[in-house]
């Protein structure tokens, strides 16, 4: 034990404290609560199961789209966010829980705060997780990546992350009984202060009754705000609670200190100061500004050397243990997960250049990172933490080392057999869209022609799922053997620790220089003390400061991105021709969301060669201007609809989603015949019209006439679907009346009014800051000129 | 006239701005990280090892 006077001297702990300082200490008794780490430890588990199985069904629904015949509730768009949501928000929060809860209260030598909120947090989550498992099948989404839960069930997870779980946690530490709040504690602070700003921001809505919503932010807008989000969510939920997670469990398990502690404060804060920027480089060559997608780009590249800071810090802690790895399977997780990282915090800064992204971007090879991340960091790092967690919770043996051993290997080769075939898709998926012929045409024209080289690689990954969920299943066995075993009755021992002081300590003064006495200017003394910094060994122990300081960071660097986006008119040049949806059409948009078309349909040409020939005019930042949400998507699964408007005919539509094989024998789409057999409410597009009215859509007729105005359109559709050889009617359902109607009057509209003419302004009306009507290319004169031989829609919109 | 003000922005300098603000702080947090003594540091790192507080690691304490 160092002496008071010993401390004194050391300037970086507690220096110039005088010992009059402290009085002498009160002892107290107390037992951590490891009654909610077993609760989060088992929901962990149990949710893992069901994310990946989860997980299983949609990849063999991308090898079987027919599997379900068509039914609604498990069709790829609806049970797609059912997976990310399982695996992102249930698994892999139920262990930042598990690990935030136990390690918390051993770093702070404390119980948590208080028991209730504890069990709120938990059944809460619950809750919110089972509310999502049953609202994303029925088509209740707010149609955003990650965010599809709608507005109700945001507000709930608003409250329990930060109403309950953010408090109990921030409570803990300012009655912690540790005067140092150790780095992994900095990482969890991150996590919930981001994590609830991002929340908030991302899903600020308009509520539409109680299942229904429209974002606040349009378009651009809307895309910058949703992945400034998107990209911080695997920061602050997947990234930062994991290091934290690490830097406890992993020396915990390998018994010995983190390799470098000052690597990992530099960690912490390269992290927090830097990934917040990064969101735009999922937008590369979209309609966000350049400058935006270039700064994200920048960070994202910086982003790489902390990453491996943290990867190698990790891995060096295991110096002088590595004979422990090769028996110990809580190590072997750990490692692998460790080295996961690393890999996922390489390949993504590379992802991010633009050049390579333009490669990248829409492919499988997206989807092959992000499993590399998801599996390998987040999964296997959670099961290396359940497992050492398993025979602390249940006080007793591990059932069966043999048994996590062989998971292990099963999950390790599960997630290579995944990312090695999605790699390759991805690749061939990039390249065949982009190869030219020796003609300067596209290669493959047409979007299916890439299937047959992909589909063996998703049966692959579909044998991968397997093996990793069997995985899974022997972890769930050896969990629930384990805990048979457990003792009649937990024991919870009872510590004694002292109080820290309650008061406030007094500023720490540095310790005398050598320029004290020297004949030097005031400000050279001054620097002199604060350069030895004692005045930040300060805030890593006063959390409330900290968290202060931390919020300002994420804040003010989201600021930087935010303001200029929203706040430049130039960088959302309006479009004088690009006028709102009709009340079909909005009917229509609210289908295309409930569907989840989004998940395998960009709305997005990039202005790359291969791209303009294969979908027409690259898509410009004014014609996104009513949409809340924006649809641009992050993947192709299908062609991109940015242009589909006019290019089929409306009967071509109707066959295609009553049986898309029958239209195109390659195709993966599902059928949606359930949306040629439902009627649409017309009377409740009056509320939808009202909505977009709202958010700036200038409606005048549409807001007394809606219904009508609906029908009016339909008629005319469904008198061309019928005129083409469909059936008048489907299962009692006219074909005016269904649900399809309004989709294909939805499609028919996209990325046409960029063709037509401005409307004439009024006399003496202030000419509008908008984008100069372009000079048509000949593909967009034969866009328009397919409208309007193939669709009365058009001219119907046109009228409308 | 907070239209014409926010027109007037160059906003391009954002970019720069942000750049100049993060090496700043990034290179305040390495500095300070730099000046934690070998002690300290060791301390700190070993604070997960102990479930039990025997050592609550109070200045007081020690």
């Amino acid at each position: 034990m160092a002496t008071a006077e010993a401390l004194a001297n050391d300037t970086n702990l507690d220096a110039g404290q005088p010992a009059s300082a402290y009085s002498t200490p009160r002892m107290e008794s107390f037992s951590y609560d490891d009654d909610i780490c077993r609760k989060f430890a088992v929901a962990t588990l149990l949710w893992a199961l069901v994310g990946t199985a989860a997980g299983l069904l949609v990849a063999l629904l991308m090898v079987l789209p027919t599997m379900f015949s068509g039914l609604q509730w498990l069709s790829f768009g609806r049970l797609r966010p059912l997976h990310t949501n399982a695996a992102i928000f249930a698994f892999a929060g139920n262990a930042v829980f598990a690990a935030v809860y136990y390690s918390t209260q051993r770093l702070c030598k404390c119980r948590m705060w208080s028991d209730v909120l504890s069990r709120l947090h938990f059944w809460g989550w619950q809750a919110i997780i089972v509310a999502a498992a049953v609202t994303l099948p029925f088509g209740i989404t707010q149609g955003k990546e990650y965010a599809e839960l709608e507005w109700p069930i945001d507000l709930a997870i608003a409250v329990v992350w930060l109403g309950f779980f953010g408090v109990n946690f921030f409570m803990t530490l300012v009655n912690r009984r540790e005067r140092h709040m150790y780095v992994a504690l900095w990482f969890y602070i991150a996590t919930i202060v981001t994590v609830t700003v991002l929340h908030v921001f991302n899903n600020l809505v308009v509520p539409m009754g109680l299942w229904k919503s429209y974002s606040v932010y349009a378009g651009v807008q809307d895309a910058f705000m949703q992945w400034w989000y998107g990209h911080n969510a695997v920061a602050f939920f997947l990234t930062t609670p994991f290091l934290g997670l690490m830097y406890y469990f992993l020396p915990k398990a390998a018994d010995r200190p983190v390799f470098s502690y000052k690597l990992s404060i530099l960690h912490f804060w390269s992290l927090v100061f830097i990934y917040i920027w990064a969101g735009p480089h999922h937008l590369h060559y979209t309609a966000l500004p350049e400058w935006a997608t270039t700064l994200g780009m920048l960070f994202s590249v910086m982003l790489w050397m902390p990453s491996w800071g943290g990867m190698i810090n990790g891995l060096l802690t295991l110096r002088g243990a590595w004979q422990k790895v090769a028996t110990d399977p809580v190590l072997k997780f750990f490692v692998v997960g460790i080295t996961f990282y690393g890999m996922a915090t390489f390949e993504g800064p590379m992802l991010s250049v633009k050049s390579v992204n333009g490669l990248s971007h829409y492919t499988d090879w997206t989807i092959a990172h992000v499993h590399s991340g998801a599996l390998g960091w987040n999964g296997m790092m959670s099961f290396g933490m359940l497992y050492w967690l398993a025979p602390r919770l249940f006080q007793t043996r591990l059932w069966s080392q043999k048994l996590a051993s062989a998971h292990f290997w099963i999950g390790t080769i599960g997630i290579l057999l995944y990312i090695v075939p999605i790699y390759i898709a991805g690749l061939t998926q990039g390249l065949m869209w982009r190869e030219m012929d020796e003609t300067g045409q596209l290669k493959y024209p047409d979007f299916v022609e890439v299937m047959p080289y992909v589909l063996p690689m998703w049966w692959i990954r579909v044998l991968a799922g397997t093996l990793f969920v069997g995985g899974v299943v022997l972890m769930v066995i050896n969990y629930f053997m384990t805990w048979l075993s457990r003792p009649a009755e937990y024991q919870e021992p009872v510590f004694q620790a002292p109080a820290l002081e309650k008061k406030t300590l007094p500023r720490e003064q540095p310790k005398p220089t050598s320029l004290d006495n020297a004949p030097v200017l005031g400000f050279g003394k001054w620097f002199a003390g604060w350069q030895q910094m004692a005045w930040h060994r300060q805030w890593e122990r006063l959390p409330v400061k900290f968290t202060v300081l931390v919020t300002v960071a994420v804040v003010v660097a989201s600021l930087f991105e935010i303001i200029p986006t929203f706040l430049i008119r130039g960088n959302v040049p309006t479009i004088a021709s690009v006028q709102p949806y009709t009340p079909l059409e909005l009917a229509g948009r609210d289908i295309y969301v409930a569907e989840g078309c989004y998940n395998c349909h960009s709305q997005m040409v990039r202005p790359m060669v291969a791209e303009t020939k294969r979908y027409g005019e690259y898509s410009k930042p004014g014609e996104f201007v009513y949409d809340h949400p924006f649809q641009w998507g992050s993947r192709r699964i299908g062609p991109d609809l940015a242009r589909q408007g006019g290019k089929y005919s409306s009967y071509w539509h109707w066959t295609h989603l009553d049986n898309p094989q029958a239209v195109n024998e390659a195709s993966v789409m599902p059928s949606f015949k359930h949306l040629l057999e439902t009627e649409i409410d017309f009377k409740k597009v009056t509320d939808r019209v009202i909505a977009a009215h709202r958010l700036g859509a200038p409606y005048d007729e549409e807001l007394e006439n809606a219904p009508e105005m609906a029908r009016l359109q339909a008629e005319a559709i469904a008198a061309d679907i019928v005129s083409q050889g469909a059936p008048v009617s489907r299962n009692g359902v006219m074909v005016l009346d269904s649900q399809g109607v309004a989709l294909i009057a939805y499609l028919q509209r996209l990325g046409v009014d960029y063709f037509k003419p401005a409307p004439a302004e009024p006399a003496g009306a202030e000419p509008s800051d908008t984008e100069g009507q372009p000079a048509k290319s000949p593909e967009a004169d034969e866009a328009e000129s397919t409208a309007s031989k193939e669709s009365d829609t058009t001219s119907l919109v046109s009228r409308l | 006239m907070l239209k014409d003000v926010i027109r007037a922005i160059d906003y391009s300098d954002c970019a720069e701005i942000a750049l100049a603000l993060f090496c700043v702080a990034f290179a305040l947090m390495t500095y300070a990280t730099m000046r934690l003594s070998r002690r300290a540091t060791h301390r700190f790192a070993s604070i997960p090892l102990s479930d039990t507080p025997e050592d609550p690691r109070d200045a007081t304490k020690e």
